[in-house]
């Protein structure tokens, strides 16, 4: 949903292969119901003032263009799932309008993702290691995930955050100018009995899967450093320690590599 | 400026809505001078957008919209066999 007109949407549908609804909501009245009209836009139009601070404030907020009165309007851009009784489930807001979570991201957040990009298989001694993008091509800006899914070994398991003396899981991004890389939630772990030393461990030991997120700054600085780039590659290192019911193996560390094709800003087309 | 639609991908979409819950977004209103020991620009606008819009567990509101085939479209015309996803964007114009 947006402001713009119906015709508006229905060519920018047609450009872009859009087959789901885009609903039009001109004058904004519905975006003003759900309550996130941008109303830092609309200070930014009513107040004359720049502030430092406040012009900072209006370019994460509302826009990084002039007094435009096109701002007038606009909500906060953000996405509800929602259920049949018409419930919010969840919700997706970023405190910098150009970035957003993708589409795609989303579903793997929820568990209802799918494997629409080939993923890189990689096997260890001891896991099953697959990784992919959420998405196989994003815009700056786009907030996506890493995938990593791990199936470990028969009879294997892994230590999982909270388990002291061992080696924990954990997934390491080389830090990359304009890339900002999100804090992992890992998925719940099982608590795995050892009765030789009688201990109680948090381990991985059926399928899961780790979403690292990152987003590609968006910022002018950021989008000159891209310029002319296709594609943004990203390098990071999976470590972990496994077990089976006997022994456990040494540390492990291995590298994981992720690729994805960067593409430029929709543009929408001249106006006749 | 990228187009906002720099979100769109191949998915299922749909609209929701909440009934009648209005979320009063407040604002401090500018007042004249930061100076004399006043409240910086910060405190005195930030926005907390996890709090703007319906909460989780909450309705989102009613609404009757044209969509770009110029059909008019509900929450419930929307609605999925899972439910929806709406998706708020900017605009598609600019």
């Amino acid at each position: 949903m947006s402001y713009d007109s119906q015709e508006t949407l229905a060519a920018f549908s047609t450009q872009n292969g859009i087959t789901f609804p885009v609903l039009s909501d001109v004058g904004s009245a519905t975006i003003e119901r759900f309550g996130i009209l941008n109303t830092v836009a609309l200070e930014y139009l009513e107040n004359d003032s720049d502030d430092p601070e406040f012009i900072a404030y209006v370019r994460q907020f509302a826009t990084v263009g002039g007094r435009q009165e096109r701002v007038r309007g606009i909500p906060f851009p953000g996405t509800f799932m929602v259920d049949r009784e018409g419930r919010v489930t969840s919700r997706y807001f970023e405190d910098y309008y150009r970035e957003r979570s993708t589409v795609s991201n989303i579903m793997l957040r929820l568990g209802a993702g799918e494997d629409t990009v080939t993923g890189t298989q990689i096997e260890s001694d001891h896991l099953d290691i697959t990784t992919y993008p959420s998405d196989g091509t994003v815009a700056l800006g786009n907030r996506f995930a890493l995938v990593v899914d791990i199936t470990p070994g028969p009879g294997m398991h892994v230590y999982a955050p909270g388990a002291s003396d061992y080696r924990v899981i954990s997934l390491t991004v080389e830090p990359q100018p304009f890339l900002s890389v999100l804090p992992i939630d890992f998925p719940p772990s099982e608590i795995y009995y050892f009765a030789p030393l009688n201990e109680r461990v948090p381990v991985y030991q059926k399928p899961f899967r780790l979403l690292q997120e990152v987003v590609p700054a968006v910022t002018p600085e950021a989008q000159k450093a891209f310029a002319g780039k296709d594609n943004l590659t990203i390098v990071g290192t999976l470590e972990y320690q496994a077990c089976d019911d006997a022994i456990c193996y040494n540390p492990v560390t291995v590298p994981l590599t992720w690729t994805v094709a960067l593409r430029p800003f929709l543009r929408p087309e001249p106006r006749q | 400026m990228s187009v906002d639609g720099a979100l769109f991908q191949v998915g299922a979409m749909s609209a929701f809505k909440t009934s009648g819950l209005r979320l009063m977004l407040l604002l401090a209103v500018l007042m004249p001078a930061a100076a004399a020991g006043g409240q910086s620009v910060e405190e005195r606008m930030k926005v907390d957008l996890s709090q703007v819009g319906p909460q989780i567990g909450e309705r989102v509101p009613d609404f009757s919209l044209v969509d770009q085939t110029g059909r008019t479209q509900t929450l419930q015309s929307l609605m999925g066999p899972n439910g929806l996803m709406m998706v708020f964007f900017r605009s598609a114009d600019w």
